[in-house]
C-alpha cells in the first residue's frame, strides 16, 4: 500500500495553509510528518482523513483516489479527547462501530487491546477517573480497535512515563509489522528517528525535505568523526593542523572535522592504531539537527 | 447514514442512563399523579371528617347554626319595614358572614372598631347606604354585592307598588336569556374556553419541551467538542449521521418523557375521573379531540427537529460549554417570537390575522401557529399540507446545513464565531 500527496493545496480564508505538499509513504513501516507548530500537519492529516475537501491536488492510495468507504483510519489525536463522564468499554466499543465493526467484533478487539496494553481492570470505570497516562492508552485503543489500513499518530508519546513509552514502542512496531502505513507527527525527534524509515519535513506549507531517512543522512558531508578516548588531549596535540577538534563537553568525546571527507578512512585507522580508541565513526547529522536546519 | 443506528442507539443510552433525566421524570410522573389523585385523597378525607361531623348531627340539632355563629359577624341597620327583607336577602347574598341586625347605628359602628363584627351596612332607604368596615381593601365586594341585592329589592318592591305581584316580579326578574354558541367551519366540538385553555396548554408544551431538548442538544455537542471527542467523531463517521443520530435520539428521549407524563395523566385522571366530573377545565383537557393531539405531536415532532438541528450546529460553533447560553441566545429569540406572536393572537381571539397565517408557513414559527390556528379556528387542509410540508422540508435542508457546520465546528476554536465567519466556512466546506 502506497500512499501519496501529490501537489495538495489548502487556504483558510486569506491564509495559505499548504502550498502544493507532496510526500509520499508505504505501508510496513513508519512515516514522520515534522513541521513547527502551524506548519500544516494537522491541516494535512485532516485533508488525508476527509475532513474537509483540499482546494487542489490530489491524495492517492495505490495510485488511485482513497475509497473512503473501504480504507479504515486510525487516529490519535493531539488534543486528546473521549467522554469523560462514561464508562471505558461503552465508548471504546462505540468508537470501533463508528468505524464499521459489528458490535460483538468491537467488544472482542476492545477487550483485547485493553487486555495488551494493560488496562482491562479499568474496562468498567468512567474515564475521568484515570491518569492522564492511562487516558491516552485507552485514546490508543480507539485508534487501533477496528484494525485500521492507516494509522495516524499525533505526538503520541507526549505525556507517557518510561515503561508506558516502551509499551506504546512495542504496540506500534507490531502494527507496522502487521503491514499497517503508520504516520508519525511529533516533536520528539529521538522517537521518530527510531521509528520512521521516511520522513517529510513541512515548513511554510510545503515540504521542504523529505524522503528515507537514512539516505537524507548519508546525503550529508562526510568529513565529520565522532571520536570517543580517555587520551583525548594526547590524541588532540597529534591531529594535523587542517583537523579541527571540538570537545562534546563530557571529556571523553569530541568531534573531528576534516577540510574533505576523502581523508576520514586514514585518519580513524592511524588515530586506532596510535591511541586508545574506544569509538571512533563517521559523525552523522542527528534528524533533530537536520530539522532545526530546514524547519527554521 | 450508514452509522446512524449506531449513533442513535448510543446517545439514547446515554439519555436513559442518565441520572437527571431520570430523576426529572419520576418527579413530573409522581408530581402529576398527585395532583390527578388530589381529589380523591380529598374526599377520602373529608370521608373521615364527615362521619365525625354526621356524629355531631345525631348527637344535637343546631349544627349549622353553631357552624353559622362561627362565621365573621355583619351587622345590618336599616328602617324596620325594610329590615327584615334586607338581612335576608344580605344572608343568602353573602353566605360567608353570619348577618346579623343592628340596634342601632352607632352600636353597629361600635361593634365594628370593636372588632365584635367585621363590617357593617347602615341604610337609610334601599337606594342608600353607608359600608363601615376595619379593612380597606382592592378586594372587599362587598359594597357592591350590596349595591346589587338592594338594587334587585327595590325593583321588587316598585313593582309590587305598581300592582304586579311578587312572584310575578320574580320571575320577570329571573328569566333567563338562552344562548348557544356555533363555530362555523371545522369546529373542534368544545366551548372556546376550553379549547383555549388546552390550546395553551399545549403551546406552551411545544414551547417548553422544543426549548428543553433543543438546548439538550446543544449542551451534549458542545460538550463534545470541549472534550475534544468530536475531533475523534469527525474522522470516525459523516457528520450528516453525526447530527441526525443525535437529534433524533433527544426527540425519542424527550417523546418518551412526554409520553410517561401525559400517559400518567390520562391514566391517572381515567382513574379519578368521577372526582374531576365539577372541573370542566380539567376534563377538557383530556377530552382534547384527537385529530388535534396528533397535529400536536406531528407540529412536535417537526418542529423540535427543525430547532434541534439548529441548536445542534449552534453547539459545534462554541469552544466552551460558557459560550453556548450567547450563543444560542438568536435561536431562543427567534423561538420566543413566535411564542409571542401565538400568544397576542390567542388573547385578542383572531388566530386567523395576517401575521399569523404568515407565521403558519415559516418553519420556525409554524409548529406553534399553525397548531394554534388549527386548535382554535378552521384551517383548509391544503393550507395544513403546505405548512407541514414546508416544515418537513425544512428539517432535511436545516439538518444537511447544520451537519456541515457540526463537520465545520471542528476548526472553530477560540473566540465563539461571528455568522459571517460560519457562512464563509461552510462555503469552504
Amino acid at each position: 500500500m502506497k500512499l501519496e500527496f501529490c501537489e495538495i493545496k489548502k487556504s483558510f480564508g486569506e491564509k495559505l495553509v499548504l502550498d502544493g505538499v507532496s510526500f509520499s509513504a508505504e505501508s510496513g513501516s513508519a512515516f514522520g510528518l515534522l513541521g513547527r507548530n502551524g506548519a500544516g500537519k494537522t491541516t494535512s492529516i485532516r485533508i488525508l482523513m476527509n475532513v474537509f475537501p483540499a482546494d487542489g491536488g490530489q491524495i492517492l492510495l495505490d495510485g488511485a483516489p482513497i475509497d473512503y468507504k473501504k480504507v479504515g483510519f486510525g487516529y490519535l489525536p493531539e488534543e486528546r479527547g473521549l467522554y469523560p463522564k462514561k464508562k471505558i468499554f461503552d465508548q471504546l466499543v462505540y468508537f470501533a462501530e463508528l468505524h464499521g465493526m459489528k458490535k460483538q467484533d468491537a467488544a472482542s478487539s476492545v477487550d483485547k487491546w485493553l487486555v495488551r496494553l494493560g488496562m482491562s481492570e479499568y474496562r468498567d470505570k468512567r474515564l475521568d477517573t484515570l491518569s492522564k497516562g492511562n487516558q491516552q492508552k485507552i485514546q490508543l485503543v480507539t485508534a487501533l480497535a477496528h484494525d485500521p489500513d492507516i494509522v495516524i499518530l499525533d505526538e503520541p508519546f507526549s505525556g507517557l512515563d518510561p515503561v508506558n513509552a516502551r509499551l506504546l514502542k512495542d504496540v506500534v512496531r507490531e502494527v507496522i509489522c502487521n503491514g499497517r502505513l503508520v504516520i508519525f507527527s511529533s516533536h520528539q525527534m529521538n522517537y521518530i528517528e527510531e521509528f520512521c524509515d521516511a520522513i517529510a519535513i513541512l515548513h511554510g506549507g510545503n515540504v521542504v525535505l523529505s524522503g528515507d531517512l537514512g539516505e537524507i543522512k548519508h546525503s550529508y558531508p562526510r568529513n565529520r568523526l565522532t571520536v570517543r578516548s580517555r587520551e583525548l588531549e594526547k590524541l588532540r596535540a597529534a591531529l594535523p593542523s587542517d583537523v579541527t577538534f571540538e570537545s562534546d563537553g563530557d571529556g571523553v568525546s569530541a568531534t573531528l572535522t576534516l577540510p574533505s571527507p576523502d581523508r576520514k578512512a586514514e585518519l580513524m585507522s592511524a588515530l586506532t592504531r596510535s591511541f586508545d580508541i574506544d569509538e571512533i565513526a563517521v559523525k552523522e547529522p542527528s534528524l533533530n539537527d537536520i530539522f532545526v536546519e530546514y524547519a527554521s | 447514514m450508514k452509522r446512524f443506528r449506531t449513533i442513535l442507539s448510543f446517545e439514547l443510552r446515554g439519555y436513559f442512563t442518565n441520572k437527571v433525566f431520570v430523576a426529572v421524570t419520576v418527579v413530573l410522573v409522581i408530581a402529576i399523579a398527585a395532583v390527578l389523585f388530589f381529589p380523591r385523597a380529598a374526599a377520602l378525607v373529608t370521608d373521615i371528617f364527615g362521619d365525625d361531623s354526621a356524629d355531631g348531627t345525631e348527637e344535637g340539632d343546631g349544627s349549622d347554626e353553631i357552624n353559622r355563629d362561627e362565621l365573621p359577624l355583619m351587622l345590618v341597620s336599616a328602617p324596620d319595614d325594610i329590615e327584615p327583607a334586607v338581612v335576608g336577602s344580605f344572608s343568602s347574598a353573602f353566605p360567608d358572614y353570619n348577618v346579623k341586625s343592628a340596634d342601632d347605628i352607632d352600636a353597629a359602628k361600635k361593634s365594628v372598631s370593636d372588632g365584635d363584627a367585621e363590617c357593617a351596612f347602615a341604610l337609610d332607604s334601599l337606594l342608600s347606604f353607608t359600608y363601615y368596615s376595619t379593612k380597606e381593601s382592592f378586594f372587599d365586594v362587598n359594597p357592591s354585592v350590596a349595591q346589587d341585592v338592594l338594587r334587585s329589592l327595590y325593583t321588587v318592591s316598585a313593582m309590587t307598588s305598581a300592582g304586579i305581584s311578587p312572584e310575578e316580579a320574580e320571575s320577570i326578574l329571573s328569566a333567563e336569556i338562552e344562548c348557544e354558541t356555533v363555530t362555523l367551519g371545522e369546529s373542534n366540538g368544545g366551548d372556546f374556553v376550553a379549547t383555549l385553555i388546552y390550546t395553551y396548554i399545549m403551546v406552551y408544551a411545544l414551547y417548553i419541551v422544543i426549548l428543553v431538548y433543543g438546548q439538550m442538544v446543544a449542551t451534549s455537542v458542545a460538550s463534545e467538542k470541549s472534550s475534544r471527542a468530536m475531533e475523534l467523531l469527525v474522522t470516525s463517521t459523516d457528520p450528516v449521521s453525526m447530527m441526525f443520530g443525535k437529534v433524533f435520539a433527544a426527540c425519542i428521549a424527550g417523546l418518551s418523557q412526554i409520553a410517561a407524563v401525559f400517559g400518567t395523566a390520562l391514566l391517572c385522571f381515567k382513574v379519578n375521573e368521577s372526582f374531576w366530573v365539577e372541573n370542566e377545565l380539567i376534563r377538557s383537557v383530556f377530552d382534547m379531540p384527537t385529530s388535534l393531539f396528533f397535529y400536536m405531536l406531528l407540529f412536535f415532532l417537526l418542529g423540535f427537529l427543525v430547532f434541534a438541528f439548529m441548536f445542534g450546529a449552534i453547539g459545534s460553533t462554541v469552544s466552551k460549554l460558557e459560550e453556548l447560553n450567547t450563543a444560542s441566545m438568536p435561536i431562543v429569540m427567534l423561538f420566543v417570537i413566535g411564542l409571542l406572536v401565538v400568544v397576542f393572537a390567542m388573547s385578542t381571539g383572531d388566530t386567523d390575522s395576517l401575521i399569523m397565517r404568515i407565521c403558519s408557513y415559516i418553519p420556525f414559527t409554524s409548529p406553534m401557529a399553525m397548531f394554534t390556528r388549527i386548535a382554535m379556528g378552521s384551517v383548509p387542509a391544503y393550507e395544513i399540507a403546505i405548512s407541514v410540508s414546508i416544515l418537513a422540508a425544512s428539517v432535511f435542508l436545516i439538518g444537511y446545513v447544520s451537519a456541515k457546520i457540526y463537520r465545520m465546528g471542528v476548526l472553530l476554536y477560540g473566540t465563539p464565531p461571528k455568522p459571517s465567519a460560519i457562512i464563509k466556512a461552510l462555503r469552504r466546506a
